[in-house]
């Protein structure tokens, strides 16, 4: 009896469904996004800026003190241009996702630099954060819809 | 400001394809067409089959027919989920098919009845209706009647 035509690829799919739990620390972040504020915490041990902030330093285990709002104006601190598309995309490539350092914080924030074409993106560029129309507000960093170039700032 | 914590509902997807080799690939065909295929290697017949012999790293030899009986050397009893290849509790088990080395990972019917389990015991496959070349063709080991 001959063998069977060989399969050649197979279907391996991912997935995975769960629950995404925020935490204390990490929700007083998201509901400070639903009312365009950005809401960081410092640590009284270490004097780290978090942002966004748990709960407890990761540093030092400090609580940290209470939240306090940043304007949100920074600088990209490195990035990368998505050239690849895949499957769920939402955005066109070429884009750029940035680590943002959000002025007065210690840690950095990613999202997306919008607004400008993605070859003249630097590092060292002032940024600011886009908002989202009131009704698009929500308790998620959607409710930034990017960074762009600050107008007028040398970049 | 409210101490309770935030939740959503998150999901990770990403629909992988890979390739598969020349042994392999035969192995998912015998499937698609409800048969069972192992290869020979210098210890016996392996199945399910590799391209290369994991213990010396020769390549594998010919494919050969098997009967698509096998005896649970392992198994570990789980809760049906969304997805999974039975719609009540059962087992992943590792089954070794008879006149072979090696062990086939798969489900094992037993009707959602824990007690029934046992290392040891004899089961075969059940193939699926619409098979397409995949594990999945077959849809669970059973007890053997
Ligand atoms: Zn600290």
């Amino acid at each position: 009896m001959s063998l069977p035509e060989p399969v050649t690829t197979m279907a391996s799919p991912f997935r995975m469904d769960y629950t995404y739990v925020a935490g204390v620390g990490r929700s007083v972040f998201l509901r400070g996004l639903a009312e365009r504020r950005l809401l960081a915490r410092r640590c009284p041990g270490c004097a780290q800026v978090y942002l966004p902030p748990p709960e407890f330093c990761s540093r030092c285990l400090s609580e940290l003190e209470a939240p306090f709002e940043l304007d949100g104006l920074g600088a990209v601190s490195t990035f990368c241009v998505v050239n690849f598309p895949f499957p769920g995309q939402t955005i066109e490539p070429p884009y750029v996702v940035a680590y943002i350092q959000v002025h007065g914080a210690g840690t950095r924030l990613m999202h997306l630099v919008r607004e400008v074409e993605p070859e003249r993106v630097r590092i060292g560029m002032a940024v600011e954060p886009v908002w989202a129309p009131d009704d698009q507000l929500t308790t998620s960093l959607k409710s930034i819809q990017h960074f762009r170039p600050v107008r007028g700032a040398d970049a | 400001m409210t101490a309770e914590s935030l939740s959503a509902p998150y999901t990770v997807e990403f629909p992988f394809e890979r390739t598969v080799g020349p042994k392999i690939g035969t192995f998912l065909g015998g499937l698609r067409d409800a048969r069972l295929y192992g290869v020979r290697t210098e210890r016996g017949v392996l199945c399910p089959p590799l391209e290369f012999d994991p213990r010396t790293g020769a390549e594998t030899g010919a494919l050969v027919p098997l009967v698509t009986t096998g005896t649970v050397t392992s198994w570990t009893w789980v809760p049906s989920r969304p997805g999974d290849p039975l719609p009540h509790d059962f087992a992943w088990a590792l089954i070794a098919i008879d006149g072979t080395i090696g062990a086939l990972f798969h489900a094992v019917d037993v009707g959602g009845e824990f007690a029934r389990m046992s290392t040891g015991m004899r089961v075969c496959a059940r193939w699926r209706q619409d098979r397409i070349g995949g594990m999945r063709d077959i849809e669970c080991f059973e007890v053997v009647p």
